[in-house]
């Protein structure tokens, strides 16, 4: 109050712009005024297109009927509830992103455990493990598409060469191998990401502790239970939480391997809404089935973090 | 409890040797002290002592026994490490009792032996919390029970106390000797502070470069060094080193420097002629004195009062020296002093080799 007095008096007596300006930047309102473009920046560009995409959920919008346009209310929702691809995708999602990313988490901490030791050539090995990562997923996604064909993939040949197979398979046309396979290619795809997370987490723990652990007699197992796995709590679920965000919104390589078939065995979320927004352009349901992934994702991820405790700041100090 | 003999140890990392034939003999119940300024060997000693690191040649035996081809966990050592290396997600009971987790000892001996540690160490009310909720001493005193609840034949101690402030220092230096007098255990401890090395050791291994360049009780170390390193790195100001000559007396031998006259009494050959030689000086080893009776004449550059002695910087010829002397010293800078030194606590010393003189 003080200060905005003094700011009206100063203003009264002999009005200077620069002077005003300078006055209200003493006052405790400028830190608003500093904020308010970024915030009107964050509204336009983030806020407005979710809530709208939102509300489209409540519409009906089909490109192919204009003349159905208007507000429907649940009408998504609840044919979404009887829709068995609805089903189906939500099932393969589930099961697509949990074997992916228990794969990624794996190899990626056995990549980073064999990286974190200090033996020559190590840093060419981190910077090649990488590579899949670098990789778009549309270029990874067809040169497995590639190395898997039926007629011509180098897997196959391989695969019937020594002897594992009789003859060549066409993994992505067969509903039993689809959605295995994808998730292989995945796992390919997506694990140098943990192994690079967790390496920075592993070079955080100090060399002190495996000597003191193996004075008091853990072995390796014991050491990776007791003092690598806690200390890299936090960095691995911060790693899962995104990856499975980014694995549960992102349809392309599904899309180019399989496009979500043979029929709709791996058929997931992602590429259904996409493929309902822009194959069928009815983007109203498209919309329902995003709004329900958004809510899906928000409840996995409040209940992972309260799960890890990631958000108590234990282990470290 | 167990004697620990190191033998011609000697390490190299590709072409760099860091450890060059090491050898020491540690008595059961003794207190052995590795000092030496950075990168003079002496974690590394530990290391290999420990099993956590190997050697490239010689053997380590403890209680007479070989351990080369033991694993830690099997040499019946227990350490303390500079970091204390607490593991940050357990309990301080569970840190302390790890050691006996992992050897499958059960949870109520265990719980007993924890109990009786943090007892030892003052930290009973510690137990549940978790080492980032600890103050830097009550980690140390964690460390340090972690060790003594195992009940090894060896203790292995690296920089316990660096970590710490001073005071703190002084406090648990003063816990780990009443530890290691009430528990008798054998210790190897690593530091580069010297007044833990004289308060602490039984048997004190001045380490530089990968050589042992004395090894003997504080005592020894410090009033008969054998050489010019071990001289200068013990004691605290340095001892005054003087650069002159030793010449033929009738009553022996005389050290002669500018500023510098002193007869030395001779104990086994007399000194055929001039020879130049480095007299090396304790501080508190010097007096202050009439002028008929002097040894060294200088002149007061520096006055500094300490509170319970004076420490006054004397020019002698080109030298500097320094002298400790009582808290109620009235000299002052410009004015000429004239000090003397009981000769039988020199040190004399081979200006080419550094190494000790003995006449």
């Amino acid at each position: 109050m003080l200060s905005h007095r003094r700011f009206m008096t100063t203003a009264s007596s002999r009005y200077l712009p620069l002077r005003a300006l300078g006055e209200l930047s003493e006052t405790r309102y400028w830190m608003y005024l500093l904020l308010l473009p970024s915030l009107a920046l964050i509204l336009l560009v983030i806020a407005y297109p979710t809530l709208y995409g939102m509300a489209i959920s409540f519409r009906e919008m089909r490109l192919t009927r204009p003349g159905l346009d208007g507000w429907v209310g649940f009408k998504h929702y609840v044919a979404m509830w009887s829709d068995p691809v609805f089903w189906i995708a939500l099932k393969n999602t589930v099961v697509w992103v949990a074997a992916a990313v228990a794969l990624e988490l794996s190899l990626g901490l056995l990549a980073a455990t064999a990286l974190n030791r200090d033996l020559p050539g190590t840093k060419i090995f981190a910077v090649l493990i990488l590579l899949p990562y670098f990789l778009p997923n549309v270029v990874a996604g067809h040169m497995w598409a590639l190395l898997l064909d039926p007629r011509l993939g180098v897997i196959n040949d391989l695969l019937v060469r020594i002897g594992v197979l009789q003859s060549y398979k066409a993994w992505f046309a067969d509903p039993n191998t689809a959605l295995a396979a994808t998730i292989l290619v995945e796992a390919w795809h997506g694990f140098p990401f943990f192994a690079l997370l967790l390496l920075a987490g592993l070079k955080g723990i100090p060399e002190d502790l495996y000597k003191a652990a193996a004075v008091d007699g853990a072995g390796l197992a014991a050491q990776l239970r007791l003092i690598t796995l806690p200390m890299l709590k936090t960095v691995i679920a911060a790693a899962v939480i995104l990856r499975v965000i980014g694995l549960v919104n992102s349809p392309d390589l599904l899309l180019i391997l399989t496009g979500g078939g043979p029929g709709d065995a791996t058929q997931v979320l992602s590429l259904y809404a996409f493929q309902t927004a822009y194959k069928e352009f009815n983007f109203g349901y498209a919309s329902a089935l995003s709004v329900v992934m958004f809510v899906t994702l928000m409840i996995f991820a409040a209940g992972y973090i309260r799960i890890s405790r990631i958000t108590k700041g234990q282990g470290d100090d | 409890m167990a004697t620990l003999s190191i033998r011609d140890v000697r390490k190299s990392y590709g072409s760099v040797q860091v450890l060059h034939g090491v050898d020491i003999e540690l008595e059961d119940g003794g207190f052995l002290v590795l000092l030496g300024p950075s990168g003079c060997g002496k974690s590394t000693l530990l290391n290999i002592i420990a099993g956590l690191d190997d050697t490239s040649g010689g053997d380590i035996l403890i209680g007479g026994r070989s351990v080369l081809d033991l694993a830690p966990k099997d040499r019946n050592i227990a350490m303390v490490f500079q970091s204390y290396a607490l593991y940050p997600t357990m309990s301080v009971a569970r840190n302390i009792g790890f050691g006996l987790e992992m050897r499958g000892v059960g949870a109520d001996q265990r719980k007993r032996a924890v109990e009786d540690a943090a007892r030892m160490l003052q930290i009973s009310h510690l137990l549940d919390r978790r080492p980032a909720n600890l103050s830097g001493g009550q980690r140390q005193r964690v460390a340090m029970g972690r060790a003594i609840v195992r009940d090894p034949e060896l203790f292995l101690f690296d920089e316990p106390l660096s970590n710490l402030d001073a005071k703190l220092r002084v406090e648990m230096r003063t816990e780990i000797k009443r530890l290691h007098e009430r528990l008798g255990t054998s210790i190897v401890y690593v530091t580069h502070d010297q007044i833990e090395a004289m308060t602490l050791g039984t048997k004190v291994a001045v380490m530089k470069g990968g050589y042992i360049q004395q090894l003997d009780d504080p005592r020894t170390i410090y009033e008969r060094p054998a050489n010019m390193f071990v001289a200068s790195f013990i004691g605290s100001p340095a001892m005054n080193f003087l650069a002159g000559r030793l010449v033929p007396d009738s009553e022996g031998v005389q050290f002669q420097a500018s500023g510098v006259s002193i007869v030395l009494p001779t104990r086994n050959r007399p000194v055929d002629s001039e020879r130049p030689v480095v007299l090396g000086i304790r501080p508190e080893e010097l007096r202050t004195v009439p002028r008929n009776r002097a040894s060294i004449m200088g002149e007061i550059d520096v006055v500094e009062p300490t509170g319970p002695e004076t420490m006054v910087t004397v020019q002698v010829g080109e030298h500097a020296i320094i002298a400790r002397l009582p808290p109620r010293f009235a000299g002052r800078r410009k004015e000429p002093i004239c000090l003397a030194v009981d000769p039988a606590s020199v040190n004399l010393f081979d200006p080419d080799s550094g190494r000790r003189i003995d006449i």
